[in-house]
């Protein structure tokens, strides 16, 4: 193992601060937030409803922009990229998984994960699909392939999500509740799964937002965000 | 294998059937519409100009004493004549099953061989012999015969003369003979005889060599043709030298093709809203899907590929179905317009060029379309996609002041409400529907822009009926044999002519008819445009109308001109220019015309009949006929003024009536926006819908909801198409102004109009919202909850 490179920041968060226009008044969601993750890390992020999870994860994908502040993911700098080059980045840099899987509908379980490959460009076309049926089955879908998602499960739509997210072979994945969704048996397996992954190096790093209880004793690490700013780790354990 | 983006691409267009077909068709109907018109007009632009070149018109016609073989070939001696040939031409009075009826003879010099103005036999035989007509084919249907019928024709007061018909020929450069009531037939030299005419040819028809010459050109060849015909002691009654390879009829037909094409495009236009509108919802259901493809690396580019892409493919499987339809609907309306402006199709073919520019803008229109919204939709944020939670957008203002209407029901509130939710689709519905109404206002204010235009003609003749006799006899003679009917109210003899403009360069205008009244006369008083109308006194005053301006501009109030009249030059001053008809006319003093043709005796009369008297025009015109022959007086023909007031409307609302027709295929097309608008909002609301249901809203409720939706969608569409049709009457009057003749402007329209067409818009709303509100109805709770 090359400890330089596990050693490397994946993500580099500086004074970031993330402000909505309400309808009334500014909403600050972020607050001057600085977080260092480094590659091979499992990073848990908690906190109540309105805490900035989700505008953490959609800052980190891109999805969102920092009104103030320096997002850095696996060495590009996500806060200056122009938007119609961003796609393109994240497509290739960064899987996301949703709380509400959103697969489309009306592709099979192959071909939703194919998708981002297709648009990125990534993978020889003829490989493509291979690729996906070995995604699948590494997530233990194999024999729902060619279903449509109605067909599946939420626990399977979910792994189908999460096989999407892997088809790139991202530098980050990031899950936005990605057990909120689902029964407490299937949430453990998903945590199980997603762990495992960062375990045996499918997954070079993961930074997941959760509600979910358990999901702390599978992290390397959490982070605790209160009233949009990280709480340090000994007060978050006192809490 | 396709890449999974065109998968999902196909198979969104597979689960959403409803709303493809519904875009599909949108597209279908716009390029058929548009097509239609297009492959008519190109049609009856090519046979039109095809055929009337191709039976070589004659470039003049000279009406001479007599034309032999010796003249013709003197004629075409000269170097700028290409040929020449004679012919005659007789009026006659017909007896058909539907009354007495105009007829106008020919007859060739050699019918078998007819080089000028070629006649197309169309059925039976041809030449007919003696004792036989062949019938022009656009008078068959006015003169009620059929091969093998027999035809009383009777010239003056000779005896009638049965004809037997025996073949149907067309001659393109004739004006129809529907249109013009009149019976137009071709007969033998021997059958003139047998009808008591000289059967000498006094017509020389002649074409110039150089066939490129416009109008002015010609006239100078006809210039030396005449002094040809002079040269050898024949008087030139008149000559007509019309524009160069332009059809009597080409005013008409041009108007006819200019709405077409403004329709076509109009109708183009309107389904483009359609596809904007059926494109924009599809893609208001695929926010979320945008997003989630964003999330995953998709670039906007590709996006945007994707769903114009589809709109492409859609593009092409409209043209699929479009462009047949389209070439049928044309072939078979430049069919009828063709048959109904005496032309005939057979053996044209709409041009490839045209099926190509249908194929282009039936890929592109839906694209073109499309680009808006999908480029809107493409710009939308990952984050702002993701939170998209459907339709529930507000109705914003509007709904608002709704909801603070006093006496509106919740149901009703809440139709108001939906109605205003979308308000671009809304827009573009309301703006469709309107512009048909706008139309079809417009077209009715026309109508009766027309009808009061011809109306101020015919106010200003206070006559029933016109008579023409075979000599001229003294006015008193006439006058008093003619009161002496029973019936008739008055009578004046009257005089007439032709006339030509003698121009300055020493070339002449083109012949037209001068009407001589007494002064002051009760019969006439044309309604002045400017100058004044003829009055006692009068020696060389001159009246004109329109259209003879238009053809010598330099007839105008004040002006001194050379009119030759029975082949001698006269002097006049222009008094005064009169409305009247589409004919080039003009008027002048009984008396004075009467000298110049000589014996101060009179060849014409009108009849006013008794008001209120027992007796039809049609029976005085036989008590008449009858009285005259009594006392040796032969009367000519006999025209009821009716029966030319008739003739005038059709061909002026000819025009009228396409663009009614026009406007009523812009109203269904605008119903199929409004058809397609509801059923997407049903579609979008079904989970709404559900919800209404579950609360306890009934079949009736939520049957209710969706046709009271179409409704004040209907009735705002009525609204806006009242002052729209303002000025789409101003551009529709001057625009008929200018191809045909002056009207007055109807701005106000016709209040029966509004109503007809507030009617006509809730018949169209009922029924386009019939199908998108049975789907509400059949929409279960359980279903429409489980609805994504």
């Amino acid at each position: 193992m090359n400890l330089n490179t596990e050693m490397r920041p994946v993500i580099s968060m500086r004074g970031v601060t993330k402000t909505y226009r309400g309808a009334v008044e500014p909403f600050t969601a972020l607050a001057d937030v600085s977080l260092t993750i480094t590659r091979g890390e499992f990073v848990v992020v908690v906190g109540q409803s309105g805490s900035g999870k989700s505008t953490l994860l959609g800052l980190l994908s891109g999805i969102d922009r920092p009104t103030r502040g320096e997002v850095i993911v696996d060495g590009t700098a996500v806060h200056a990229l122009p938007e119609r080059a961003i796609s393109a980045w994240r497509g290739r840099a960064v899987g996301i998984v949703f709380q509400f899987f959103q697969l489309l509908p009306t592709l099979t379980a192959a071909e939703n994960v194919m998708l981002p490959m297709d648009f990125c460009g990534m993978w020889p076309p003829r490989e493509r699909r291979e690729r996906a049926v070995t995604l699948l089955e590494r997530l233990g879908v194999a024999d729902q392939v060619d279903k449509l998602p109605a067909s599946l499960s939420g626990g399977q739509q979910q792994r189908v999500a999460v096989a999407r997210a892997l088809a790139n072979s991202p530098a980050l994945l990031l899950a936005d509740e990605p057990t909120g969704n689902l029964d407490s048996r299937t949430s453990a397996a998903m945590l199980e799964l997603l762990a495992g992954l960062v375990q045996d190096g499918s997954l070079q790093t993961l930074v997941m937002v959760t509600h979910e209880r358990g999901a702390q004793r599978f992290a390397s690490r959490t982070v605790t965000l209160e009233d949009g700013r990280i709480v340090p780790a000994a007060a978050a354990g006192n809490a | 294998m396709p890449s999974p983006r065109w998968n999902k691409v196909l198979r969104d267009v597979w689960l959403h059937k409803p709303r493809t077909v519904l875009v599909v068709l949108a597209i279908a109907i716009g390029i058929t519409g548009a097509g239609s018109v297009l492959n008519t007009w190109s049609l009856l632009r090519r046979v039109t100009r095809e055929e009337f070149r191709a039976s070589n018109p004659p470039s003049a016609t000279f009406r001479t004493d007599s034309v032999d073989d010796a003249l013709i070939a003197r004629v075409r001696a000269l170097p700028a004549v290409g040929d020449a040939q004679a012919r005659r031409t007789v009026i006659a009075a017909v007896r058909t099953a539907n009354g007495p009826r105009t007829a106008v003879l020919f007859v060739a010099g050699d019918p078998a061989n007819i080089r000028i103005g070629i006649v197309h036999p169309e059925a039976g035989v041809w030449p007919p012999a003696d004792g036989q007509i062949a019938v022009e084919r656009s008078s068959v249907e006015f003169a009620s015969v059929t091969l093998g019928d027999s035809l009383e024709v009777q010239l003056r007061d000779a005896g009638p003369e049965p004809l037997k018909v025996t073949g149907i020929a067309r001659d393109v450069g004739l004006a129809p003979g529907w249109m013009e009531h009149v019976v137009y037939g071709f007969v033998s030299r021997g059958t003139l005889a047998r009808l008591g005419a000289p059967s000498s040819l006094n017509e020389l028809q002649v074409v110039v060599r150089d066939r490129s010459l416009d109008q002015a050109a010609v006239r100078r060849v006809a210039d030396d043709v005449k002094r040809v015909v002079e040269s050898t002691g024949r008087r030139v009654a008149d000559v007509n030298v019309p524009v160069p390879g332009r059809h009597i009829h080409a005013a008409q037909i041009d108007s006819l093709l200019f709405t077409q094409g403004a329709f076509g495009v109009l109708a183009l236009l309107l389904s483009g809203f359609l596809v904007v509108n059926l494109i924009g919802a599809m893609l208001a259901g695929q926010v979320r899907e945008i997003g989630v493809m964003k999330a995953v690396g998709a670039r906007g580019a590709q996006i945007a590929g994707m769903y114009l892409g589809l709109a492409l493919v859609l593009g092409l499987v409209a043209s699929a179905v479009a462009l047949p339809a389209a070439a049928a609907i044309g072939l078979a309306y430049a069919q009828f317009t063709a048959s109904v402006l005496n032309f005939d199709v057979t053996g044209f073919t709409i041009p490839p060029g045209i099926i190509a520019l249908q194929l282009v803008v039936g890929i592109l229109m839906p694209v073109v379309a499309a680009a808006v919204p999908v480029l809107r939709g493409c710009r939308i944020s990952v984050s702002e996609a993701l939170r998209d939670s459907g339709i529930g957008r507000s109705s914003g203002s509007t709904g608002f002041l709704l909801g603070r209407a006093s006496g509106v029901t919740r149901p009703l509130l809440l139709s108001l409400r939906n109605a205003f939710r979308r308000r671009q689709r809304m827009a573009l519905t309301l703006l469709a529907l309107a512009t048909g109404g706008a139309v079809y206002l417009g077209a009715i204010n026309l109508r009766a822009s027309v009808v009061r235009s011809v109306d101020l003609i015919f106010d200003s003749q206070h006559y029933d009926i016109v008579l023409r006799f075979g000599r001229s006899w003294p006015a008193d003679s006439l006058e008093s044999a003619l009161a002496s009917v029973p019936g008739v109210a008055r009578a004046e003899a009257w005089s007439a002519g032709r006339a030509a403009v003698s121009r300055p360069d020493g070339t002449m205008g083109n012949t037209f008819s001068v009407v001589a009244p007494p002064l002051p006369s009760r019969a006439l008083a044309l309604a002045v445009e400017s100058g004044r109308w003829l009055t006692a006194g009068d020696t060389n005053a001159l009246v004109v109308n329109r259209p003879l301006m238009k053809d010598d501009p330099d007839l105008k109030t004040g002006r001194d001109v050379t009119l030759i009249i029975a082949g001698r030059p006269t002097r006049w001053t222009v008094v005064g220019v009169v409305q009247s008809g589409p004919t080039p006319s003009a008027w002048v003093p009984r008396e004075a015309l009467a000298r110049i043709l000589g014996g101060g005796r009179f060849d014409r009369a009108v009849v006013a009949r008794a008001p209120g008297g027992p007796a039809s025009t049609l029976e005085i015109v036989q008590r008449v006929r009858a009285e005259m022959a009594r006392r040796g007086i032969d009367v000519e023909s006999s025209d009821l003024l009716s029966e030319n007031r008739r003739v005038i409307e059709d061909h002026l609302l000819m025009v009228a009536g396409f663009l009614g027709v026009m406007s009523q295929l812009m109203i269904v097309v605008g119903g199929l926006g409004l058809a397609a608008t509801m059923s997407l909002s049903v579609l979008e609301r079904t989970r709404e819908i559900g919800v209404m249901r579950a609360i306890g809203a009934q079949h009736h409720a939520i049957l209710a909801m969706v046709q009271v939706e179409g409704l004040v969608i209907a009735v705002a569409s009525w609204a806006i198409a009242i002052p729209l049709s303002v000025p789409m009457s101003v551009v529709l009057g001057r625009a008929f102004g200018r191809v045909m003749i002056p009207v007055p402007v109807t701005l106000l329209p016709e209040p029966g109009g509004v109503l007809r067409w507030l009617a006509v818009v809730v018949v169209v709303s009922v029924a386009g919202c019939a199908w998108p509100a049975f789907r509400a109805m059949r929409v279960t709770t359980s279903a429409a909850l489980a609805y994504e």
